[in-house]
């Protein structure tokens, strides 16, 4: 946990300096007419006091015996975690050329697969119907324009 | 009659011709089925875990585009109070509670479920919402109008000094660690100035993205982070369908002993949720445990609590409805936000092209007297809801979750996807969810980050407003008695904590 915390405190401050960084580079105006970039720079300040001093402490703190290594999951868990994020994620980037079709219909068959449904045949039809129905309500109904998919349109 | 009198006997007929003209917007059929749909909405992702209200709000928010401002409101605030009603359900029934103002009623609610007293659980929790809900309601109607009209005095300095204690407030009374909350209303701020300067013109932070000049949109953030996160964290550890206890309609009777045990929490558990309300943060959890160790307190048999008080479910359940209608006060009456709820419906209301603030009432008494009306409305479907179809509700519970959470994943990115047509939003949501969840493993509270996004544009808005008049003077705002005072709240929150921290250990 310690550590996990650790390497987050890292990235907001790396995050904070670039931040502060992009700040400093906008016009700053004066006290009187602050300008877009004034904002900024005391949020960026902000962040990387708060995250610098945050690192700090979670580095002196010491890690109690017994105490978990990692409170991110292991195995099976982390393997169905990251499989639904990858899911997503290529929901998003074929949902252009295949269509929302063909792409919520992928993202339903993998949810339910990794989420635990085993019978092949319950996730095709599932996976099928969902697509139809909630391209029927999602297009007609309440009139989204989802892409039908530049592959074959 | 003296002229304060007068005054106050012609303010008290104003509030009641507003409500009267409110019923009379609330009662026409597209507000009504608003009213409906969003309090059916709520109850459903009440008792449902993984969706809470923030999440369905979020979802729900491009649905609106389609109905006017008015009926739109009604629908988000629906959501937001019919899930403090429907999460009751399933911490009785399942001792799962439905969303996070529903853990402590789980406490005593599931014991008295075992010991076959879940109707009257049940019946309890679902009256004193409604009991509740109504005098959330009444301190509502009569708090927000007197405090509108001193809003209007009010200049950049008072509003930016406001938004700070509100962001301060927060951080402080979070469930985790003050810096942790600290750095959460940072990154919040941050995301907040992306997009194009609303002064200059200038794009801040696009990374070349023209998209991303409009800023980001709160709703792939509040979705990502509430919907997508839950739905990492579930898939994470899946579990079966549980086993729900059963109950009858003549059960639903609790015995006037119960009655007259539970009533008074009823009273006190709306009144205090109702100004605990009033004060930024997670009002509806906060109020809940406030309440639950209230009545604890006051009780004259303490032991009981935890095997099965009644008061332990009258209370709490109490609290968190009228705690809904007390966070309304400071969005309508001022036009900040103080809970992620209310966020949200400031985001829709924004979207809609209404300006929140101390005019809502006067330019548009439609929208504020609609929304109160609809919620005397919705309370009243909600104790139908939660009563006699209680069984339905709760059988949700049985849908799969892989088939939910499917369903869930399809609706975030449709939802956001309709907000602008954006594949960008679509790629935000992602990157949301997969920090929410991070966030979460991480026991980092979230909704100070969600305020700070809406909240991060009007304080730089009011600071730079506010050095501009002061012809860069900072110490001029201090000049000002509001800002001066509401200022110095927030230092002595920052400072005064440690400080005794540090004192009680010296004296150790």
């Amino acid at each position: 946990m310690i550590k996990a915390q650790s390497i987050i405190y890292l990235f907001l401050s790396i995050l904070g300096a670039i931040y502060l960084l992009g700040g400093l580079s906008l016009p700053m105006g004066t006290v009187n007419q602050p300008g877009p970039g004034f904002f900024p720079t005391l949020v960026g300040v902000l962040i990387l006091c708060l995250s610098v001093s945050a690192f700090v402490l979670s580095k002196r703190k010491p890690t109690i015996t017994g105490e978990r290594n990692s409170v991110f999951p292991h195995g099976q868990d982390r393997r169905r975690v990251i499989g639904l994020t990858l899911a997503i994620l290529s929901f998003v980037v074929f949902l252009n050329p295949l269509g929302y079709g063909i792409c919520s219909a992928a993202l339903m068959g993998a949810t339910l697969r990794l989420l635990g449904l085993r019978s092949w045949v319950r996730i095709v039809i599932i996976a099928v119907l969902t697509a139809l129905i909630s391209q029927y309500f999602f297009v007609l109904i309440l009139d989204v324009p989802l892409p039908m998919g530049s592959l074959f349109f | 009659m003296c002229r304060s009198q007068w005054e106050a006997s012609f303010s008290n007929m104003e509030t009641l011709n507003g409500l009267a003209y409110g019923f009379s917007v609330a009662f026409t059929g597209s507000n009504i089925l608003a009213c409906f749909l969003g309090v059916l909405v709520g109850t459903t992702v009440g008792v449902l875990p993984g969706i809470g209200p923030i999440g369905a709000m979020a979802l729900l928010i491009p649905s609106t585009y389609s109905l006017g401002p008015t009926s739109a409101i009604i629908m988000l605030s629906g959501i937001f109070y019919g899930a403090m009603y429907g999460g009751s359900t399933t911490s009785i029934l399942v001792n799962v509670p439905g969303e996070a103002a529903s853990v402590v009623t789980a406490i005593d609610g599931y014991k008295m479920a075992r010991k076959g007293r879940a109707g009257a659980a049940l019946a309890v929790s679902a009256v004193g919402s409604f009991v509740a809900g109504t005098i959330g309601l009444v301190g509502l109607m009569f708090f927000a109008p007197p405090l509108a009209s001193l809003a209007l005095e009010f200049g950049p300095p008072e509003y930016f000094s406001l938004t700070l204690l509100g962001l301060i407030f927060l951080s402080r009374i979070g469930s985790s660690s003050a810096l942790k909350s600290f750095l959460m209303v940072a990154l919040g701020l941050l995301l907040g100035t992306v997009g194009m300067d609303l002064i200059s013109g200038i794009p801040r932070f696009t990374l070349g993205y023209l998209e991303l000049g409009q800023g980001i949109e709160l709703v792939p953030v509040a979705m990502g982070l509430y919907g997508i996160g839950e739905v990492l964290m579930i898939a994470e550890r899946i579990t079966g369908i549980p086993d729900l206890i059963k109950v009858k309609f003549r059960e639903l009777f609790p015995t006037p002993a119960e009655w007259k045990k539970a009533f008074p929490p009823m009273i006190r558990g709306g009144a205090l949720g109702f100004f605990l309300g009033l004060i930024p943060g997670p009002a509806a959890i906060i109020s809940t445990f406030a309440a639950y160790t209230l009545e604890k307190k006051l009780s004259k048999h303490p032991e009981e609590f935890g095997q099965g008080a009644i008061e332990g479910v009258a209370g709490p359940e109490s609290a968190n409805n009228s705690a809904t209608a007390g966070s309304m006060v400071p969005l309508l009456a001022l036009g900040i936000p103080f809970a992620p709820p209310t966020a949200l419906l400031l985001g829709a209301l924004t979207i809609h092209g209404v300006q929140p603030g101390p005019l809502l009432m006067t330019q548009h008494p439609e929208i504020f007297w609609g929304v109160v009306a609809s919620m005397y409305i919705g309370n009243a479907v909600l104790l139908i809801l939660n009563l006699p179809l209680v069984g339905i509700f709760a059988s949700i519970l049985r849908l799969p979750q892989h088939i939910l959470m499917g369903l869930i994943l399809l609706l975030c990115l449709v939802g956001t996807y309709s907000i602008n047509n954006s594949f960008l939003d679509i790629y935000i949501l992602l990157i949301m969810g997969v920090v929410g969840y991070i966030l979460r493993k991480l026991d980092f509270d979230m909704a100070p980050l969600i305020l700070a996004v809406v909240l991060g544009p009007i304080l730089e808005k009011t600071l730079r407003q506010s050095l501009y008049y002061a012809r860069g003077d900072a110490w001029a705002i201090l000049g000002r008695p509001v800002a001066a005072v509401l200022l110095f709240i927030g230092f002595s929150c920052i400072v005064i904590p440690p400080l005794v921290r540090r004192l009680r250990k010296a004296a150790r």
